[in-house]
């Protein structure tokens, strides 16, 4: 990993030079909530974000996709792909996108998901957790890999990783605008991380997490929430890697039609039924057990199927903790 | 390359099979596709009616019978119901083959017992052909279970091997539940094949050498457990039994996420580490049947 040092002085000179890597979104700040939007200064920026309610898999996997175009009875692929800076990551969500990577660029690999990713800049951004984040009991607090730059907060600028060889090029166009660090910068680097590292205040017990929670398929604890669950799918579109489409075909004329994707979620109830009538997962009980046995699966290869990042929680209409659930279905085993 | 995108297949042939299910064989308009194209016995395909929309069915023709294949189809929902309007000549597209199908080079000079339900004969009808034209399997057994008269799927073939089924090493047995006059003379025609009764019914007075036997089962979901229960009272290994499963397939190649099943421990994609299992895999992934 190469490390620079940004200088306070220079941070606004360096956002402006992205934008000649593409359309730059960043956190925006509207209402009580945030959202990446398309951003033209570094003024519109909220750089102490605490999460966006849409994570950054927007970019990748629209809400609503045109995957083909019908035209004169032939499937045209759809190829509109727009060079973007995503400004201000946090590390859960650049692990949440590298879990979406292993679905979507495992063989046959979406041509849609790859060109969008690969026309990407992902630069990260430290951040203080609130008292939804958990990531650090998952070990997706800190990001090792899946971004071009990450700035890390210091007293006077950015301690600077490059984590790419994109991230390389940004970091060479911007030489002049970067330093060397000290040994005072990296202090402070270790302090800035310390005090983030003691400021969280909800922890997953993941010991065990997905054997425990495979032993507790009857527990009395999925009953009692599935009384309290709206079933509305709100956790699956603002989870960061929830990835369940449904596909539509939608005629636009006479002539022409599109084969759109779209958000699903496992909450639905036509997520497992097939035609004729016979449902796999015909309750909300087997629903709502079935996204967190989805959550929590693990994978030797990849960690868990969760980061973290709270949103599920802070966006869940009957206050269902993710956390709480899980800790109250271990305490039940016991 | 597109994985979303299907080729064109003409329909070559429809034959109306029952009230309900069409057996639609088709080829691909390229030939080039047409001759590289070839499948295991299980595996399915994504069919798309262009401006409709796509649902999986498995093929039922077998690999050994080339340039065409067959796709039975039961009018359950909305895309069936377009598929069944199509006439003969029209064209749809085709995209797959998906799934891993059934092992059937591992289960070569074994016997094949195949237990079917229902539509369930649809995918195991590849393996039915695969085994008969490749001969080399030793003693095929086909258990099917069927409502009514009306109801058996490739009826013609069905008789047939029941006529003639022993001179090729098959032995059929049909299991029907509603009673009606053809079936009753099927049942004094091919006594003891035919009974009145369940699928598992069939399994009365039959010797399994279980030693040297697979078990290939595909039916309703409720089927199954009662299937399995049978073959594991006479003792067949779970390894050797192997069902083909259903899920809402919707994309064919482990991306949308809607036929995912398993717990936290162990989770499977129907249209990509199946739909064929084995009865340890049913073991070890809850919720798989």
């Amino acid at each position: 990993m190469r490390y620079v040092k940004l200088p306070s002085e220079n941070f606004e000179e360096f956002f402006n030079s992205l934008k000649s890597w593409g359309t730059v979104y960043a956190p925006v700040k509207q209402g009580n909530i945030y959202s990446f939007k398309q951003v033209n200064t570094l003024g519109e920026v909220s750089l102490n974000y605490t999460r966006t309610m849409l994570p950054p898999k927007k970019f990748f996997v629209h809400p609503k996709d045109t995957l083909l175009k019908l035209k004169n009875g032939r499937w045209e692929e759809s190829k509109e792909v727009e060079k973007i800076v995503l400004f201000g990551v946090h590390s859960c969500d650049i692990h949440g996108l590298q879990i979406l990577d292993k679905v979507y660029l495992a063989e046959p690999i979406d041509p849609y998901y790859k060109n969008r990713r690969e026309n990407a800049v992902i630069i990260g951004i430290s951040c203080m957790p609130d008292e939804y984040c958990f990531c650090k009991s998952l070990g997706t607090h800190f990001a090792m890999h899946g971004f071009d730059l990450f700035l890390h907060e210091l007293p006077d600028g950015w301690l600077v990783r490059v984590g790419s060889v994109k991230g390389h090029e940004i970091a060479w166009a911007n030489e002049s605008l970067f330093e060397e660090v000290t040994e005072e910068d990296l202090k402070h680097f270790k302090e800035f991380e310390d005090k983030r590292s003691a400021s969280f205040k909800k922890h997953l017990n993941k010991e065990g997490l997905a054997d425990m929670l495979d032993l507790a398929f009857d527990s009395p604890v999925w009953k009692k929430y599935e009384r309290i669950c709206l079933g509305c799918g709100n956790c699956n579109m603002v989870c960061p890697t929830c990835r369940c489409y449904e596909v539509c075909d939608y005629w636009i004329n006479a002539y022409e039609s599109v084969r759109v994707r779209r958000y699903d979620s496992c909450f639905m109830e036509t997520h497992g039924l097939v035609a004729g009538g016979h449902n796999f997962r015909p309750t909300r009980l087997d629903r709502f057990r079935h996204r967190y046995y989805c959550k929590s699966y693990f994978d030797p290869s990849a960690g868990f199927n969760c980061v973290g990042c709270g949103r599920c929680d802070e966006f869940c209409p009957a206050k269902i903790e993710h956390v709480k659930v899980l800790d109250e279905v271990r305490e039940e085993l016991k | 390359m597109n994985p979303f995108q299907t080729y064109d297949a003409r329909i070559l042939e429809i034959k109306e099979l029952t009230p309900r299910e069409k057996l639609f064989t088709l080829r691909f308009v390229d030939p080039e596709i047409n001759k590289e194209f070839t499948y295991k016995p299980g595996q399915f395909v994504i069919v798309d009616i262009r401006g409709f929309g796509e649902f999986p069915i498995s093929l039922c023709s077998s690999p050994t019978r080339t340039g065409y294949f067959q796709l039975c189809v039961r009018r359950v929902g909305r895309m069936t119901k377009y598929m069944h309007k199509l006439k003969e000549g029209d064209i749809i597209g085709i995209r797959g083959p998906y799934g891993n199908g059934f092992p059937m080079e591992e289960m070569e000079d074994s016997n094949l017992l195949l237990v079917a339900g229902g539509l369930g004969m649809a995918p195991l009808r590849s393996v039915l052909w695969y085994a008969l034209d490749s001969g080399k399997y030793k003693q095929i057994y086909l258990f099917y279970g069927t409502k009514s008269y009306e109801d058996i799927l490739f009826r013609d073939e069905i008789i047939h091997l029941l006529k003639h089924g022993e001179a090729m090493n098959c032995r059929v047995k049909l299991a029907y539940e509603v009673e009606s006059p053809s079936c009753i003379y099927l049942e004094k025609g091919f006594a003891p094949k035919v009974c009145k009764g369940v699928v598992t019914d069939l399994f009365r007075g039959e010797e399994l050498d279980v030693e040297n036997t697979y078990a290939l089962i595909c039916g309703p979901p409720v089927m199954y457990k009662f299937v399995i229960k049978e073959l594991l009272d006479r003792k067949l290994t779970p390894g050797r039994i192997y069902m083909t499963l259903e899920r809402r397939m919707r994309c064919g190649i482990g991306k949308c996420g809607h036929c995912i099943v398993g717990t936290s421990t162990s989770i499977k994609y129907i249209c990509k580490d199946g739909p064929v299992f084995t009865y340890w895999e049913a073991l070890s992934t809850r919720g798989l049947i």
